[in-house]
């Protein structure tokens, strides 16, 4: 075969078609059309291997394409005549006249082309001369003895006709040496010359509302549409112009909108492409995503629409409930989860400041701490403030070390004016259960879980209640009134008696008041030498001397909210009432007083490890309870994932 | 005739008509039975919510019936007042009493017990005490057992507690130890949040005459003022510095005060250390009498004990 690229090498070839042979002359072919542009060396012009493409190898594919192209440059300046062999049986001797410069040698041929012969399906083309049918029938058709061209290139020179768009050549320019007739048949676009003008489209004629074509003037008329005419109407039929309905069987009536509804796969973006830019009447891909949608769901089944939907809305709640900021908006909004009610008050850099450099033991201490709280907050959507713990001068100035923590409430008071709950935490605390909430664990019925009435845990042995006969029912009652409305302070106590690690006070003026007097300079005064731990002694002075303090503190069982570990109150050996205990998951764990002696790091460490193998998710459960045993037994290694 | 220019179409027509309706989904009666489910559902959200919060409120005390509306509480120290003085005291305050309607409650030192602090500690608690026994009173006014109600006429409620009355007597911005003490009464204070109203003379707090409105405030300050940790103190003057201590260095006690003039409710009979009592005056007392013996406030009371017996048997 020959090859062509960019008209460097153009044998002549030669082909019988028929009972006529010719000499075809790819290089004048080429000049004919040489309107086409290039667009880079390696790049076959395809219009150019349109003529060229006949060099398959086999003869006969040639002068198919040839004159399927021949046609289709017909076709695209006459497009709205009729085409002689269209649509009905072809005359035998019907002739075909090639366009000017398109004649080989040229000499100006006529061919018989009874051996094109289309058959019956040709039908639809009366209805739809879209090109794309007329060329693919036209190629895969051929009946022609030399039709025998293998079907995949005859496939392949479809393609490449195929996705040649309708290109109006414009004139041709005349090959020298012919004879330069111009053509009989008008360029005139118009169907119905020196009728309405405009564009005649052949399928909306039905709907034109005229039921009979407008003859003024010559009609211009194909000799074969003569010869029907004539043949149809008997001689006088030129006179009366009939109208005949075109619709032969179910092809005919549908083609349209069967092959407009096929997939096309026009994506050249060809310069003469530009023209019809958005304007495919046909093309899908006009249509708007909306219309598109919409025109799925109208085509959708009922039940199709419900499954749809209940698909939507679980694929809707997975988001909502797990990754919009609407679980966050719900838990802190006051009405409704009510996280913004609780504060979590976090002592950080204990003793830090100029008197003591912090190792990376407490930097890894106070990091681990912070992030356990922040975490925990951010889950439930409460306020986390944290506080600076670090010796102040002014505090050592008036004797009132670690009394820093009532002024860090009463300002967290003001910064949060809707808060209700404030949870004061020692920064050697570590939350167990993050899934706990507050409200949950505690608030919600604060009344079962805290007992008011101290005889039933009383390691100071503070007698109680008041028995002082001027003091009236209520200050006189072990419960203060009994409601959990009265409680605004709520702590544990330890084997030792009070424990502020962690507690809470409620807003109220009861708060402020106690606030007030917690720090006295005469109480400080007479007691600093026997008060080791300041603050919390100074509570229980209170609380022992001062009846309206009684009335208005609870406490809470010291594993509900300060759990200490093993290493803490350990004199007495394990105590179900202080220490941890991971099977009952409590839900916070309070290293106290392991800067004295014991190892704050590993202490923290443990329980945050502890914390995380407690509260694996069922997947991290499946892999390392089950998957890695199954593991481990089969091949006796131990894997981790 | 004139039209309107008709719209201007589009050169890219949309491929499907636009709807002109609304969604067919949304019928008005739908709408209404969507509008009544939200509502329903908040309903019931709030329902909720407050059946919830109640729970856990905060109680609001209740407020006192006024009955009586005030009770004068003296504290009779038999071993530094002679009994016939603190007879004609008894009556001074039970007369005064029965006028208007008020109760009386008289304690005596021992009543109650102090744990070894000094007698005076008595004031305190028997105010307390008072509290507790007349629990609807409005108003608990201690006066010591150096003063005698003169002026029967004035009642307590109106001629001092009042609100619109406080706001005319209190003392803003006066240092509360006179004399320059930099701890001040507070500026902004309304007479409708005062509970505590006391007198200053020129030297000190007077802890002589002080009324206490009832409430959870009033246990609040009695209570503290009581402490044993200041009764264990030594303070020099026992309550009266007890009560300059906390009123100084603790803003809750502070910010429910009012220091008023002194002739109000705690004139002296000499104008050495205070105010001098004049004709017409509610109260006067003797600052000195109890210090200088037995037998002293009988004899400096004399002229003042005919007046008021004059003035209860005219009214």
């Amino acid at each position: 075969m020959s090859t062509i690229i960019n008209g460097q090498q153009l044998p002549g070839t030669s082909y019988s078609v028929g009972h006529k042979q010719f000499r075809f002359d790819a290089a004048k072919m080429l000049q004919t059309a040489s309107v086409l542009p290039t667009q880079s060396g390696d790049t076959p012009i395809s219009q150019v291997s349109r003529y060229t493409y006949s060099g398959t190898g086999r003869s006969g594919a040639a002068p198919t394409a040839l004159l399927d192209s021949v046609r289709h440059e017909y076709f695209v300046q006459n497009h709205h005549l009729e085409f002689p062999f269209y649509g009905s049986p072809l005359p035998e001797s019907s002739a075909f006249r090639l366009p000017r410069g398109l004649g080989a040698k040229g000499e100006q041929a006529t061919y018989n082309l009874a051996f094109f012969s289309f058959g019956g399906a040709t039908s639809s083309f009366s209805d739809r001369p879209a090109r794309h049918h007329h060329r693919r029938r036209s190629s895969s058709s051929s009946s022609s003895p030399a039709a025998a061209a293998p079907p995949s290139t005859l496939r392949l020179s479809d393609r490449h006709l195929g996705v040649q768009p309708h290109q109006p050549l414009g004139p041709l320019s005349p090959i020298p040496g012919t004879p330069n007739d111009p053509m009989s048949l008008s360029r005139s676009s118009s169907p119905i010359p020196g009728g309405g003008g405009g564009w005649a489209s052949p399928g909306l004629n039905l709907a034109s509302g005229r039921s009979s074509p407008k003859l003024s003037g010559t009609p211009v008329m194909w000799e074969s549409s003569r010869q029907k005419r004539g043949g149809v109407g008997g001689g006088g039929g030129a006179a009366y112009p009939s109208f005949t309905t075109r619709s032969q069987g179910f092809f005919g009536r549908h083609m349209r909108r069967l092959s407009s509804s096929l997939p096309r796969f026009s994506t050249s973006t060809h310069y003469a492409e530009k023209e019809k830019l958005g304007r495919g009447r046909w093309s899908v891909h006009n249509v708007p995503l909306l219309g598109r949608i919409r025109g799925i769901m109208a085509r959708m089944g009922r039940k199709m629409k419900i499954r749809l939907l209940i698909l939507l809305m679980i694929l809707l709640s997975i988001f909502v409930f797990y990754h919009s900021p609407l679980v966050t908006y719900w838990r802190r909004s006051p009405w409704l989860g009510g996280g913004k009610k609780f504060v979590i008050l976090l002592g950080a850099n204990v003793g830090g400041g100029v008197m003591d450099w912090k190792g990376a033991r407490e930097w890894a201490i106070e990091r681990d701490s912070l992030r356990n709280k922040k975490k925990y907050v951010a889950r439930w959507g409460y306020e986390l403030e944290i506080v600076d713990m670090s010796t102040k001068k002014r505090y050592a100035h008036e004797w009132r070390e670690s009394w820093e923590k009532v002024d860090f409430l009463r300002t967290a008071l003001r910064k949060y004016p809707n808060a209700e709950w404030f949870w004061w935490l020692d920064l050697n605390t570590f939350i167990m259960e993050p899934t706990y909430s507050l409200q949950a664990h505690i608030f919600d019925d604060l009344q079962k879980h805290v007992y008011r009435d101290i005889n039933e845990y009383n390691p100071l042995n503070i007698s109680h209640p008041f028995t002082d006969a001027y003091l009236d029912a209520e200050s006189q009652s072990p419960v203060g009134d009994g409601r959990a409305g009265s409680i605004n302070l709520v702590l544990s106590q330890d084997c030792s008696g009070f424990n502020l690690g962690s507690f809470f006070v409620r807003r109220s003026e009861w708060t402020d008041r106690l606030l007030d007097v917690w720090w006295d300079p005469v109480a400080y005064e007479q007691k600093h030498m026997e008060w080791a731990h300041k603050e919390q002694d100074a509570l229980e002075q209170l609380y022992t001397a001062q009846p309206w303090i009684r009335k208005h503190t609870a406490f809470l069982p010291q594993r509900m909210i300060n759990s200490f570990p093993s290493g803490a109150c350990a004199e007495n050996g394990n105590d179900t009432r202080i220490h941890y205990s991971d099977r009952d998951r409590d839900f916070l764990v309070n290293m106290a007083g392991c800067e004295w002696g014991r190892d704050c790091w590993g202490e923290m460490y443990n329980f945050r490890e502890l914390s995380y193998y407690l509260n694996r998710s069922w997947w991290e459960r499946f892999k390392e309870d089950f998957l890695a045993l199954i593991i481990f037994k089969v091949t006796g290694r131990r894997v981790k994932f | 005739m004139h039209f309107a220019l008709p719209p201007r179409k589009t050169s890219q027509p949309p491929p499907y008509l636009p709807r002109a309706s609304r969604p067919p989904g949304l019928r008005r009666t739908r709408f209404k039975l969507i509008a009544l489910a939200g509502l329903a559902l908040f309903a019931l959200i709030f329902l909720v919510k407050l059946s919830t919060s109640g729970r856990n409120a905060a109680p609001t005390s209740r407020a006192p019936r006024g009955n009586p509306p005030v009770v004068l509480v003296t504290v009779l120290d038999e071993a530094r007042y002679s009994k016939t003085y603190l007879e004609t005291v008894n009556e001074n305050r039970i007369k005064y009493a029965e006028k208007h309607g008020y109760k009386t409650l008289f304690a005596r030192v021992g009543d109650y017990e102090l744990n070894g602090s000094p007698g005076s500690w008595t004031t305190v608690v028997a105010a307390r005490d008072a509290l507790t026994k007349y629990p609807d009173c409005r108003y608990v006014w201690y006066l010591d057992a150096s003063s005698f109600v003169m002026n029967p006429a004035l009642k307590v409620e109106e001629h001092v507690m009042q609100p619109s009355r406080l706001d005319e007597l209190m003392k803003k911005d006066l240092p509360v130890v006179p004399p320059d003490s930099i701890i001040k009464t507070f500026s902004h204070l309304k007479g409708q949040d005062v509970d505590l109203v006391l007198t200053q003379d020129k030297e000190a707090l007077s802890a002589g005459s002080f009324i206490v409105r009832n409430g959870e405030w009033a246990r609040f300050f009695l209570e503290t003022w009581f402490a044993p940790i200041y009764r264990s103190y030594n303070f020099e003057k026992v309550e009266a510095h007890a009560l300059e201590h906390i009123v100084q260095w603790h803003p809750t006690i502070l910010s429910r005060m009012a220091v008023i003039d002194q002739r109000i409710i705690n004139a002296y009979n000499k104008g050495v250390r205070g105010e001098e009592y004049k004709d017409g005056d509610f109260v006067v007392r003797f600052p000195d009498c109890a210090a200088a013996g037995v037998q002293a406030c009988e004899i400096e009371s004399q002229s003042f004990v005919q007046a008021w017996r004059r003035a209860f048997a005219s009214s």
